[in-house]
């Protein structure tokens, strides 16, 4: 379903993405981690080309992205994007966030939409928030509303970028929850984490990057316990003794 | 033709140069006064006296709700009429001065309620009282807020004050409307005033926004 | 003074008063809407791609703001005649005003539309939204909520630029006073009737101010 073949990227100088090499199966759960700037963000934001990479092949569903003649707004209609920070609108409703990529996009009549707006604003469990403001809402219930805005356009992809990041401790299992349905129901998922406790539980493979670098990637249960890099090892043993 | 009016407005230059020193002048003094009173009024709009506070904030208002031209005509005119004679020189000063205090006094009070509130609570913690509170933990504090504005408002009020030539003060836009009379080339009459005043009030605008720049280092959150 | 203070001369002259109190709001008012359609056109000059545009809009910009509103205005009257331009002087106040008010308008517009967080746009951009879309219903909705308390600001100030037409001669508020002066020789109660109608204008437009960041409080990320 999504290919990268040889991907390059650079900032500048500054080489972020230096080949990568990775294959993500349909329906599969993929969680990528690694220490800040690992380029594990950027990696994801090429996807729907937020990022543009320079160099190498990344292929969605036989969409080329990396053509600059690929059409992206047929492609970013099929992938869910959920940001760390939400970036909700914050003039609109729940309901009126939700609905207005199909609308717009799509071209789906407003009480299409609606009903389709209110069906995922429900399965996140914010059925009762349909016309409050993302000013009224908590951080889980914003980003609640962030992941409905993407399944709303009913996608093939769902990407997470750290999700729960700036979220207080208390919400996090909210949203993970969402996700775990997700999961479970065969949604393709990238998401990019540092909760390894989702990753053990919900990932079909979990990927470790570093500076740049796609390190070690692998099934949930070696992962964790057979780490073969000495990079992998040492993340682990820091990010796992808290 | 040209030529002949440019030689002209050469001739006039030093009355033009005669009038940017009384525009300098009358906006010196005025800021002066009025940075000096603008502080005090502004000190005690961010204080919680009920008799000052409230009333230093109505006469603010009512000034900043009129245009200055209509301040500095009831000025002129007014003060004959109580038995004051005045002459245009000191009644410009007077309105600018008034104009700049009030413009200041906003500007000083929103950079002291924009300290935070327990700068003040350790202040008191540790026994200084009120005046020294001000001197040493409030005021230099605040001044990171006030300073970019404060440089922003002299810029305006070194504009405003060309509005005194209406009742008669030579400043530097009196003399062109007064030259103009003579040499009708309004465009390089008042190009050349434009200019003049350009010339001061350009590098202030860059100060202030140079100070802007410095003063939100280091209060500039990290990762954002 | 107070005894002396003629009320029944400010009822005479009320007729007067009013007319010039109408001519003050629409001066104003043209000059509002003038210089908020250059505010868009220069600030579209001044982030836009091109960077001559961008120069141009920078100049202009700057030139108002190191001039003062008054020298503009003379520069105008007394100058577009000797380049054979001639104009009522209504045309010419408003074309001072406008010009004047639409550099600050261009620099409050970019300030709100650069104070959107990126996010925002990555989130439509995400979503599929072209560029036309995003603009319409992500970027200038909150673009409009951020820039109305400043643009109302600026109204504030444009009615109070408006008082400098009256040394154009243009009958306004302020020229009522002054008329009052020269013809009974009654400055205070001319001009202070002025400055009565201009704090109505002011505290109208400060009550809107209000009201329109209560109605727009939802926008507070």
């Amino acid at each position: 379903m999504i290919e990268f073949k040889d991907v390059h990227k650079w900032f500048g100088e500054l080489h972020v993405l230096k080949g990568i090499n990775l294959k993500v199966e349909s329906a599969e759960v993929l969680v990528v981690c690694g220490p800040s700037g690992s380029g594990k963000s950027t990696l994801i934001r090429c996807i729907n080309r937020l990022e543009r990479i320079q160099k190498g092949e990344l292929i969605i569903d036989t969409m080329k992205v990396h053509d600059s003649k690929a059409n992206m707004t047929k492609l970013r209609a099929e992938i869910g994007f959920v940001f760390q920070q939400f970036n909700l609108y914050p003039h609109m409703t729940a309901l009126q966030n939700v609905t207005l990529a199909p609308m717009k996009v799509r071209k789906t009549p407003k009480k299409e939409a609606e009903d389709q707006g209110r069906y995922v604003l429900e399965k996140v469990g914010l059925a009762d928030k349909l016309h409050q403001f993302p000013a009224q809402l908590s951080g889980g219930q914003q980003q609640r509303v962030a992941i409905a805005r993407g399944l709303c356009m009913r996608p093939k992809i769902m990407l997470f970028d750290e999700p729960t990041s700036a979220l207080d401790p208390e919400m996090i299992n909210e949203v993970l929850e969402v996700m775990r349905n997700l999961a479970r129901e065969g949604m393709t998922m990238i998401v990019v984490t540092h909760e390894m406790g989702f990753a053990r539980e919900v990932s079909h493979r979990v990927a470790f990057m570093d500076f740049g670098e796609l390190i070690e990637i692998a099934p949930p249960g070696e992962f964790f316990a057979h780490p073969k890099s000495e990079r992998t090892k040492l993340f682990l043993s820091k990010i796992l003794t808290h | 033709m040209w030529g002949f009016y440019i030689e002209q407005l050469i001739h006039s230059l030093p009355f033009f140069l005669k009038g940017l020193w009384m525009t300098i002048a009358v906006s010196g003094l005025s800021l002066l006064a009025g940075t000096v009173i603008g502080f005090i009024w502004g000190i005690v709009r961010a204080s919680r006296s009920r008799f000052a506070k409230p009333l230093i904030g109505a006469w603010v208002d009512v000034i900043r709700g009129t245009p200055f031209l209509v301040q500095i005509f009831i000025i002129f005119f007014l003060f004959p009429e109580i038995g004051i004679q005045l002459e245009a020189f000191p009644a410009a000063v007077i309105a600018l001065t008034n104009l700049a205090a009030c413009f200041i006094c906003e500007i000083v009070a929103a950079g002291i309620l924009s300290v935070p509130l327990g700068q003040k609570e350790a202040a008191t913690s540790t026994g200084l009282n009120w005046f020294q509170q001000l001197r040493y933990v409030i005021m230099p504090q605040s001044m990171r807020v006030v300073l970019p504005p404060l440089v922003g408002q002299y810029v305006l009020l070194i504009k405003d004050s060309s509005v005194v030539s209406a009742i008669g003060v030579s400043d530097v836009t009196r003399v062109g409307w007064l030259t103009v009379q003579r040499i009708p080339q309004g465009l390089l009459v008042f190009g050349l005033v434009a200019v003049l005043y350009f010339v001061i009030c350009y590098p202030l605008i860059q100060l202030s926004n140079r100070l802007e720049k410095r003063m939100s280092v280091g209060y500039t959150r990290g990762k954002e | 003074m107070l005894e002396t203070f003629n009320f029944r001369v400010i009822l005479e002259y009320m007729p007067l008063f009013l007319s010039c109190f109408f001519a003050t709001l629409w001066l104003s008012g043209a000059g509002l809407i003038g210089s908020f359609v250059m505010g868009i056109i220069a600030c579209g000059m001044r982030i836009g791609r091109f960077k001559l545009l961008s120069r141009i809009a920078y100049v202009y910009i700057e030139s108002i703001r190191s001039t003062p509103l008054l020298v503009q205005l003379f520069f105008f009257y007394f100058g577009l005649p000797s380049l054979g331009l001639r104009m009522s002087e209504a045309s010419t106040g408003i074309l001072a005003l406008t010009l004047n008010s639409g550099a600050y308008m261009a620099e409050i517009i970019r300030a709100g539309v650069q104070s959107i967080p990126h996010g925002q746009v990555e989130a439509a951009v995400s979503s599929g939204l072209n560029y036309f879309q995003r603009m319409r219903c992500v970027i200038l909705p909150q673009a409009i909520g951020v820039t109305l308390p400043p643009m109302l600001g600026q109204a504030i100030v444009l009615v109070k630029d408006s008082a400098l037409l009256s040394l154009i001669s243009l009958p306004e508020l302020t020229r009522a006073g002054q008329i009052m002066t020269s013809e009974r020789f009654m400055p205070a109660e001319g001009f202070l009737t002025s400055a009565v109608f201009y704090l109505v204008i002011y505290y109208f437009l400060k009550w809107l101010t209000h009201w329109s960041q209560r109605r727009l409080i939802y926008m507070q990320t």
